[in-house]
């Protein structure tokens, strides 16, 4: 398991392979060579570098952040530094990240924001540390200047995807719908075929739906619909995406019945009641494909997360109707 | 036809140990020497300044909408065009929008170009001067003897090239002579560097001489690039776009997908 697991980024990572890997990894330290000697005679001898070695030391380290194990973590770094030396952009952010673990307080949290401050000062082009900045700034609390920072960074740097997803989250996390809509559709400018991304966008829709008027809401149910069916063209049995379907299939099905006259929309046209229904039967039989085969333990349809499965066989059974083994 | 006798030269063994083992020594050594001087002078690739760096961005940002517009709906689209064509057009994201309208800086007066420049100038001394010193040491030293024999018979349009600094007519194309085994380790001396220093060094000589025959790719953030016409050249792409987004019919797709 390591190995592979150590290639992929460490917070996609369930936490019990996070846990697991951080508990290997006083192991994995030992067994990967600490250093690539970059003589001609030494490198006749001994191991080749290779870019993996490298990925694996910062995946390591951010797992073993991630389980409070900072020994190894201060282990990785060291091997990191000595290979790239502390004035590589992406060795300041993580020595930077380990700091912030470090600290014990607020203050000492604040010292290293002016240190942050104090690079960005001598190099504004720094982007991982200006992201590292507005991180920082959020687990503050200081969200508004986490927004600020971040659109400093996209002003200048606008083809960022990392950076437009977190201010998508963040303005999300202040119940700014429509500029957390607009910031995912930037993603979606960069990467057009993120599945997870067009779902996201979905959900945001979906919930902005809910808190604003009837003639955009049913605009954004109609887009959300479709971001939804996108999402799981994209990427064939997305939990997420038939999820979120099913909610929106049936928010605009008792909506049709309350209004009887489709409401008409700007832009996208909304699908007529058959084409919903039938949409809303297939999330269903999705759904119900999904949670039983990976309750049965079926090989190739284990990776879904326990809770969304949990959530999906929940909404599954408050439709009644569907038997779910 | 009576068979010539084979032609005989009566060589000093020492020939051996003088020669060529010094000249093939002294090539592996300068190759190793110029690539831990190629890696010495290399200066690190020059930071962008934020100011150039956001309008390379901004460019991309246009490419990047005007390839993946199907992605948005439509009025997210046109907002997005409108709000790009306008700081296009107006030259919101220039590096320095008092240079707009003039001409392009001549590339040899932009300290910028000129490091890129003397980088390569560095690597091509890093080149030539070794090479001149070890040829002029070879024919200072060694030229007209003839060191060996190849073992396999050759035809005589070798001879110049075997046999060069030893106009003998009548020798036999197989004799070589020290300043051949010079070219011959210049040529063939590439998989030992690559054994010892690793693939895609400096020291092959080969690679350099390829790149820098092949013609240049053209930059399309180089010196000498008027970013303001790129610019407007992008907010006419953008202009041109004829609208159509992805979402228009998923569902059908989706549903004809699995009625299959």
């Amino acid at each position: 398991m390591s190995s592979s697991s150590l290639l992929r980024s460490p917070s996609n990572l369930p936490p019990a392979t996070a846990l697991q890997l951080a508990q290997h990894a006083p192991k994995i330290l030992e067994n990967s060579p600490g250093a690539v000697s970059t003589s001609a005679l030494e490198s006749l001898f001994s191991a080749t570098e290779t870019p993996e070695l490298w990925i694996i030391y910062e995946n390591l380290l951010l797992s073993c952040l991630r389980t409070g194990d900072e020994q190894s973590a201060h282990h990785c770094l060291g091997r990191l530094v000595n290979r790239f030396g502390d004035d590589n952009e992406r060795i300041m952010a993580l020595i930077g990240l380990l700091k912030e673990a470090d600290a014990e307080d607020n203050a000492t949290l604040e010292v290293v924001l002016k240190e942050y401050e104090q690079i960005l000062e001598n190099d504004p082009t720094n982007i991982p540390i200006t992201k590292r900045r507005a991180a920082l700034l959020r687990s503050l609390g200081r969200v508004s200047d986490a927004v600020t920072a971040l659109i400093a960074l996209l002003d200048f740097s606008p083809t960022d995807s990392e950076a437009w997803s977190e201010l998508a989250d963040l303005y999300f996390s202040q119940g700014l719908y429509s500029q957390a809509i607009f910031a995912l559709e930037e993603i979606l400018v960069l990467q057009p075929n993120a599945w997870n991304i067009h779902a996201r966008l979905g959900e945001m829709l979906l919930m902005a739906a809910k808190t604003s008027q009837q003639t955009d809401a049913s605009k954004q149910l109609s887009e959300a619909l479709k971001r939804f069916c996108r999402s799981v063209e994209l990427c064939d049995d997305y939990l997420r995406g038939y999820y979120g379907l099913k909610l929106t299939t049936k928010q605009l099905l008792s909506d049709t019945k309350k209004s009887t006259k489709l409401p008409e929309s700007g832009g996208l046209s909304l699908p007529d009641a058959a084409t919903l229904r039938k949409l809303d039967g297939l999330a269903t039989e999705k759904l119900g494909e999904i949670t039983r085969r990976f309750s049965a333990g079926e090989r190739g349809w284990q990776g879904y997360d326990e809770a969304e499965i949990a959530a999906a066989r929940e909404l599954l059974e408050k439709e009644g109707g569907i038997t779910v083994r | 036809m009576a068979q010539l006798p084979p032609q005989t030269i009566q060589r000093d063994p020492q020939l051996f140990y003088w020669i060529l083992f010094p000249i093939t020594a002294v090539m592996i050594l300068t190759g190793i020497l110029r690539y831990y001087a190629t890696v010495l002078m290399a200066t690190p690739p020059k930071r962008l300044e934020q100011p150039a760096m956001k309008e390379q961005r901004s460019l991309m940002h246009g490419v990047a909408l005007r390839s993946n517009f199907h992605a948005l709906a439509a009025p997210s689209f046109k907002a997005r065009r409108e709000q790009l064509t306008t700081a296009y057009e107006s030259g919101a994201y220039l590096k320095d929008p008092e240079r707009r309208g003039q001409p392009a800086p001549n590339p040899m007066t932009d300290p910028g170009a000129m490091d890129g420049m003397m980088g390569m100038m560095k690597n091509n001394m890093a080149m030539i001067i070794p090479n001149t010193l070890i040829m002029s040491w070879i024919n200072a030293f060694f030229s007209g003897f003839v060191i060996l024999k190849l073992p396999f018979p050759i035809t005589i349009k070798f001879k110049s090239m075997l046999q060069a600094g030893v106009a003998t007519k009548e020798m036999d194309p197989r004799w070589m002579s020290s300043i051949s085994w010079y070219f011959l380790c210049y040529f063939g001396l590439q998989f030992v560097f690559n054994f010892l220093l690793g693939s895609d060094n400096a020291a092959s000589q080969m690679a350099q001489q390829v790149q820098g025959m092949a013609p240049q790719a053209p930059n399309m953030f180089g010196p000498g690039v008027d970013a303001d016409k790129q610019f407007l050249a992008e907010a006419e792409n953008l202009a041109v776009i004829d609208h159509y987004s992805v979402l228009d019919g998923v569902e059908e797709r989706l549903l004809q997908d699995f009625s299959k």
